[in-house]
């Protein structure tokens, strides 16, 4: 599953940030509603940014509510450091001859949290419902595409058919970015009325490493440990996760000692943690890629030119002098103070076996001089402020360069950007779009240069998929789902093939190949891939899992596996902020003063009125 | 009789007008004050590109340490390309003070007209030009702006006319209240029974007597409209490659700078801020004073 970035929540949190730091000051942090922790020992985790939408896992996308139900909810298979599928509730698979039919042979003597078995039943049910029902299907129906029916043979069998032969099939049902199981005694009644049903009643009954017991919007969610889960039990008792508006605020949290474990802090957070006393970080390697797109000609399906985008950007010895003149080396230094590496192949280093890197000898490296030497010779003259022009239409190369208003980071590069294409001699005028208006324009091909941004799954099918001929727009301009507007015929078959390619190796041969016809394109040219950047707390341990690169970047992190690996360490008994006890007695000493001091104002007035 | 007094009894009354304003205006230390800053955040605004080109601010070419505290060579630190946050400052303010004296004078011309044409009209066309502007009194005014600029795209363009759409309606009223005091009195009465027109009242007898109002009204309304730009601007409806205090503010606050304890990349843009919004606040007020014989005798 891919996704692309949606900085429109964090436009909402932006402003909600402004407006409560104009009214609070940064000192509120501290004092958000914190969730008490009962017995036994808690971890304290700062939830996705993102927050939860709502706790239906059929129609929720925030990834905050993903993180929950990855879980509380089981899945069929689960992912390994490598991002290859493993074990979950399938502990097997076969594939038939004719590569069609899928066997997954179920755990046996599972229980939901309820006491009811847990049997392959539930699973063919939660996936044949996301495949019939228009409601169900509003999050993961593209997950099940293509699946021509789904069936229990028995308590232990489910056997997945597919229309043609699915490469990913595996990948459908996994935590988190995967379709989650649901409990089908719990869930058939609620069909008729899913769109509306809230699933808020606790504890949620479920099966996975956690059992949600408590949720309240926009503050916190609260777990106990399942000690019976099949991968191994969670070595905390209890798990919260608190709900911050801002990162700034979890930051301040885990400095008192109020939460242990914060994923995706920016950069200076990053920096300023690193010295700090009990707070342990780590940076584990991108999954998601930022990078400028090029309008190589906005089509529709049937080859019909649509939208504004400059007609120069179709020569692509100028979309080649545009990847030249970009330093992607000074954006990782500058932008991302180092931590994230530079990007060539399209898919992200999150994914070890998907990776793909150019030949030495085609790399396209930062080189203005030899950017200038192409346009120079491809006929583009320079006019008398400098700006070339194009020889086909004798405009000057005037582009419009779209970054999303709301992030920092676009901002950050696109003052770059305009920098080093003034020095090949295109003047860049920076478009700043909320993420909606981006994305309109981007679908009627209105555009010149975008910046864009995705994060993806370990199944890289979605987002190899948003570059084929098939997701441009229809004639009418709708049902386009395209990336850039890119269509090439090889890209095509290759993508066809690695759908039908069931060794791993094989298929990520293939998905190398049409990496490298992205890459020679130069239509989505990536620049880096920024690290997830991690805090957390010196008193657990095993939160942060793998082991690190030569960069000294961990594998991909998953709230699943880093959640259920954490173990309390030897110097707490209990996490839940001890430190703050003195602030706690301090404050509750304040009020008493006050309120004393309150009473006997308000009794010498009222001596005043009896006299 | 020497010639100097006769230069004086030369010249038109207008001029006295000025220099007795002048010499009031000087005994306002607090008014004189505000000017002086005002006219020297002017002059380094309009000097700036004498002393500040392409290779201080393009962050290609710039090659200073990256958020650096203040030094000899930064007097105010450096930002996270590594540009100078002095400079930056110098260069800011030229972006920053257009944007709030155009949205001013956008401002006071159209509320000042729709003011007189209210006052002097009165009956359908006053009641309806000024339930318009109660209307646009009760909408709340920061999430208009943020609406508006979000239409007409990002830049300083939007935010200019965004802030000269939430702004003009008290200028409105006060130049209708005024209005309608100044048509009260004899001499207009006097030059519409002499036969002047509706225009000739508005632009000959009303808008000098309206004058010095809407020019108090004006001074108080840059040091609005500059806090607005700065709202507006920090929370990311600016141009990214534009310098202005409240674009410096926006990336300090969202690139980190105030959790990794930048207060050289944090402090100076809201000081700017505060002194030159202080000294429009200032200015006006001995404006004011010096301008409104009722204040002159208390």
């Amino acid at each position: 599953m891919a996704v692309r970035e949606t900085p429109g929540f964090r436009t909402a949190l932006a402003a909600a940030v402004a407006g409560g730091l104009l009214l609070a000051g940064p000192t509120a942090p501290g004092l958000t509603t914190a969730a008490a922790a009962s017995s036994g020992t808690t971890l304290r985790v700062a939830m996705d940014g993102s927050g939860v939408d709502t706790l239906n896992p059929f129609t929720a996308y925030f990834n905050g509510a993903l993180d929950i139900f990855g879980t509380i909810y089981p899945s069929l298979t689960t992912i390994d450091d490598n991002g290859a599928p493993k074990p979950y509730l399938a502990t097997s698979w076969t594939l038939s001859d004719d590569q069609l039919t899928w066997t997954f042979k179920l755990r046996e003597g599972l229980k939901w949290s309820d006491g009811k078995p847990l049997t392959a039943e539930d699973a063919a049910w939660t996936l044949h419902l996301i495949m019939t029902d228009d409601v169900a299907g509003t999050a993961n129906s593209t997950l099940v595409s293509d699946f021509e029916s789904v069936t229990a043979t028995d308590a232990t069998t489910l056997v997945i058919k597919t229309k043609k032969p699915k490469a990913n099939v595996t990948y459908s049902s996994i935590p988190i970015s995967g379709i989650p199981i649901v409990p089908k005694h719990i869930w058939q009644s609620q069909v008729k009325n899913l769109r509306n049903y809230k699933n808020d009643t606790f504890p949620v009954v479920g099966y996975g490493p956690w059992i949600l017991t408590e949720y309240k919007n926009g503050q916190y969610a609260k777990f106990d440990a399942n000690k019976s889960f099949v991968l191994g039990a969670p070595k905390y008792d209890h798990l919260i996760e608190q709900i911050y508006k801002e990162t700034d605020a979890a930051v301040a949290a885990l400095k008192s000692g109020q939460l242990d474990y914060i994923s995706g802090i920016n950069a200076t957070e990053y920096s300023s943690l690193q010295h700090v006393d009990g707070v342990r970080t780590a940076q584990a390697v991108g999954h998601g890629w930022v990078g400028l797109e090029l309008n190589p000609g906005a089509k529709t399906r049937t080859g019909k030119p649509i939208g504004t985008g400059n007609p120069a950007l179709a020569d692509p010895v100028l979309r080649r002098a545009i990847a030249l003149s970009v330093d992607k080396k000074t954006l990782v230094t500058k932008v991302l103070n180092g931590q994230g590496q530079v990007a060539e192949g399209y898919l992200p280093p999150a994914w070890p076996q998907w990776n793909w890197q150019p030949d030495p000898g085609k790399k396209q490296s930062y080189d203005p001089a030899a950017a200038n030497k192409l346009l120079d010779k491809a006929g583009y003259k320079k006019g008398s402020d400098g700006i070339r022009i194009d020889p086909k239409t004798d405009k000057p190369l005037n582009l419009r360069l779209g970054i999303h208003s709301d992030d920092a980071a676009d901002a950050a590069i696109s003052r770059y950007l305009v920098g080093w294409f003034k020095a090949i001699g295109i003047n860049a005028k920076i478009q700043a779009m909320s993420m909606s208006a981006l994305n309109s324009d981007l679908g009627k091909g209105n555009w010149d240069m975008l910046m864009d941004a995705w994060t993806t799954g370990p199944d890289p099918t979605y987002q190899l998929g948003i570059q084929s001929c098939t997701t441009l727009p229809k004639d009418d301009g709708t049902g386009g789902n395209t990336d850039s507007f890119f269509c090439d015929p090889a890209y095509e078959k290759l993508f066809a093939k690695q759908a039908t390619l069931f060794d791993p190796a094989e298929r990520a041969e293939v998905v190398g190949q049409m990496q490298e016809i992205l890459y020679d394109a130069d239509v989505d040219i990536m620049f880096y891939n920024g690290t997830t950047k991690i805090a957390y707390s010196a008193k657990a341990d095993g939160l942060v899992t793998g082991k690190p690169n030569a960069d000294g970047f961990y594998p991909a992190q998953t709230a699943f596996w880093s959640y259920l690996k954490a173990t309390p360490g030897s110097s707490s008994d209990s996490s839940s902020g001890g430190g703050n006890t003195g602030l706690w007695l301090g404050i509750g000493a304040a009020v008493i003063v006050l309120g004393a001091g309150v009473a006997v104002v308000r009794r010498r007035a009222g001596a005043d009125d009896r006299e | 009789m020497t010639a100097a007094q006769t230069a004086t009894a030369a010249l038109p009354t207008r001029f006295a007008g000025a220099r007795r304003f002048a010499r009031a205006f000087r005994g306002r230390p607090s008014g004189v004050a505000g000017l002086v800053i005002l006219i020297a955040f002017s002059v380094l605004a309009l000097a700036a590109p004498l002393f500040i080109g392409d290779e201080q601010l393009d962050v290609t070419k710039v090659d200073g340490p990256l958020l650096a505290p203040p030094s000899a060579d930064y007097p105010l630190g450096t930002d996270q390309s590594g540009r100078s946050v002095l400079l930056l400052l110098i260069w800011g303010s030229r972006e920053s003070l257009r944007i709030g004296v155009i949205a001013t004078v956008l401002t006071v011309v159209f509320g000042s007209a729709v003011g007189i044409i209210a006052g002097h009209y009165g009956g359908f066309v006053g009641r309806i030009l000024m339930q318009v502007t109660d209307w646009f009194i009760a909408l709340p005014s920061l999430p208009l702006a943020i609406s508006l600029a979000a239409v007409l795209g990002q830049g300083s363009m939007s935010i200019t006319i965004a802030i000269a759409v939430t702004s003009w309606t008290a200028t409105a009223r006060l130049v209708r209240a005024q209005t309608l005091a100044v048509e009260a009195r004899p001499f207009v009465e006097r030059a519409r029974a002499l036969g002047a027109g509706d225009r000739q009242i508005m632009t000959q007898q009303v808008l000098p007597n309206v004058m010095p109002l809407i020019l108090v009204s004006s001074t108080l309304t840059v040091a609005g409209s500059l806090l607005s730009e700065a709202t507006l601007t920090f929370l990311g409806l600016g141009n990214p490659a534009d310098v202005t205090w409240g674009e410096m503010l926006h990336e300090a606050f969202f690139g980190g700078a105030f959790t990794a304890g930048a207060w050289w990349f944090l402090v100076p843009p809201g000081l700017a801020i505060l002194a030159v919004v202080l000294a429009f606040t200032l200015t006006g007020r001995a404006v004011e004073y010096v301008l409104d014989p009722r204040m002159e005798k208390k």
